[in-house]
């Protein structure tokens, strides 16, 4: 089985912080690293580790919530993956603060992968390791696919009101990531930023929970929304 | 443009697409002028363009056309149909009578006959040893595409695939990243699609129209006017205002 098909086995039927988890747990199974976290850098409410492959993972990834400053908030923010090949590399003057930090717990590989919601760039996969250099191209692609599939366990969780999807037993997150790439959700996406005077990643949260609310599917809800046939409201 | 001799407007369109290596350019913005071009210069109807996202999922970058773009999709949610098995084998697909081929797209078929196209085709677009995407050629009339249609088709599916991945040789790690950014791109186009359909009450095609239209005579990237109209609250109401002139002044 490729990597990124065992990536959608390992949460299958798992949703929000259990999905995040198992999710980070693969991929310290089948990329070589030795810890990975999900963290959510939305806004100051909402950031914070979401998921980790355990302890320590856990451990690496708030250090840079408390120091303010590491690869996952820059990646975030730029847009881009950053990938250090080597912490304790003299050239390395990126985060004053961070890079000391990390090398005592012995870590020198940091990747971080942006996960992105509606187009927004809301949080990103962490991935540490404790022998520096670069990642293998297979790892780095499938690390690549943890960061897409992630998008479904930061959505569940930055919707704090929203517990249907979590304890919806048919609620699949392979299944509903497919339905929300189709064209017709972002244009509707759009519809509800222009409406409700929302950021996007909040109008997919409302378009989902209407979805969960009704018990149809977001493609229905967001083509009665774009036939002006549906109008939401922002509570 | 229809006085000048094919060759000529093969050139054009080659170097069109290879001015845009050459300069700052916007993914969205080069992959629908990729598929308007071959619809212009080849003998189809219309065309569409797939690109996969990291979960090796076919998504839909670019299409010239209503019909493109719904033929498109059935095709993603079938998981059946030209792109699917360019995508599938990295091999050029040509059909020049679709109701020859019922048995192999028992879904398709139908979709593309009640869509008016009768023949279908499909290049691929690869780098680095993998297969990135594969671009739809629809006709409204059965008949094979010629060798030299089927060349030009993929010489500009390469000029695309080498300006998306310019910035570095390919390699599988960097073509990964690269491509998430492209579909991100599409994501925000769309989203700002829906945006103006709202705003200005327009279709939603007319506000891709507009969209362009507006990055063009500003010199502007479309991926970075619609982020813009998404998510930058200060710069919103002039933009919209600007483009709700650019509404008022296109004919109807």
């Amino acid at each position: 089985m490729a990597t990124h098909e065992q990536l959608i086995a390992a949460i299958d039927g798992l949703r929000g912080m259990d999905a995040a988890d198992r999710l980070c747990e693969a991929c310290v199974v089948l990329l070589d690293i030795d810890a990975a976290a999900i963290s959510l850098v939305f806004d100051g409410a909402n950031s914070g580790t979401l998921g980790s492959s355990g302890a320590p993972a856990r451990i690496y990834d708030e250090l840079q919530f408390t120091l303010g400053e590491g690869p996952c908030l820059d990646s975030v923010l730029r847009r881009i993956p950053i990938l250090i090949v080597d912490l304790a590399d003299p050239a390395e003057a990126r985060w004053p603060a961070y890079r000391p930090a990390m090398l005592a717990h012995q870590i020198r590989g940091v990747y971080a992968i942006p996960v992105v919601v509606a187009g927004e760039f809301v949080g990103a996969l962490d991935l540490f390791r404790a022998r520096p250099g670069p990642l293998l191209a297979t790892d780095l692609a499938g690390a690549v696919a943890a960061a897409e599939l992630a998008a479904i366990p930061v959505l569940d969780l930055l919707d704090g009101d929203l517990h249907a999807a979590v304890t919806d037993p048919n609620s699949d997150a392979w299944a509903e990531l497919n339905r929300l790439t189709r064209a017709e959700v972002s244009q509707a996406i759009g519809m509800l930023v222009a409406q409700l005077e929302v950021e996007p990643a909040l109008a997919l949260i409302l378009l989902r929970a209407h979805a969960y609310a009704t018990g149809r599917s977001v493609t229905d809800i967001a083509r009665d929304i774009l036939d002006r046939r549906l109008k939401l409201e922002a509570d | 443009m229809t006085d000048n001799p094919r060759e000529t407007r093969v050139l054009e369109a080659v170097v069109s697409l290879v001015d845009s290596l050459l300069d700052d350019f916007d993914v969205v913005d080069l992959l629908t002028e990729l598929t308007e071009r071959c619809a212009e210069l080849l003998d189809i109807e219309a065309a569409g363009f797939l690109l996969a996202d990291p979960l090796h999922r076919l998504r839909l970058l670019a299409a010239t056309s209503e019909e493109a773009r719904e033929l498109e999709f059935f095709q993603l949610q079938a998981d059946e149909g030209p792109c699917v098995d360019c995508y599938a084998t990295g091999q050029p697909v040509s059909v020049a009578d679709i109701r020859g081929a019922t048995e192999r797209w028992p879904r398709f078929v139908p979709a593309a006959a009640e869509a008016g196209f009768a023949s279908v085709h499909a290049v691929p677009m690869r780098a680095a040893g993998i297969v990135l995407g594969a671009l739809g050629l629809f006709g409204s009339h059965a008949g094979e595409l010629t060798e030299a249609d089927l060349l030009v088709g993929q010489t500009l599916t390469h000029i695309a695939c080498v300006a998306i991945l310019q910035e570095r040789p390919p390699t599988p790690s960097t073509v990964m990243p690269q491509l998430r950014a492209a579909l991100t791109s599409r994501v925000i186009v769309e989203q700002a699609k829906g945006f103006l359909h709202h705003m200005l009450e327009v279709s939603v095609e007319e506000a891709f129209h507009l969209l362009r239209t507006y990055a063009r005579d500003s010199g502007e990237h479309l991926t970075d006017v619609a982020r813009k109209l998404m998510t930058d609250r200060y710069s919103r109401p002039m933009l919209v205002a600007e483009l709700a002139d650019l509404a008022a002044a296109r004919p109807h």
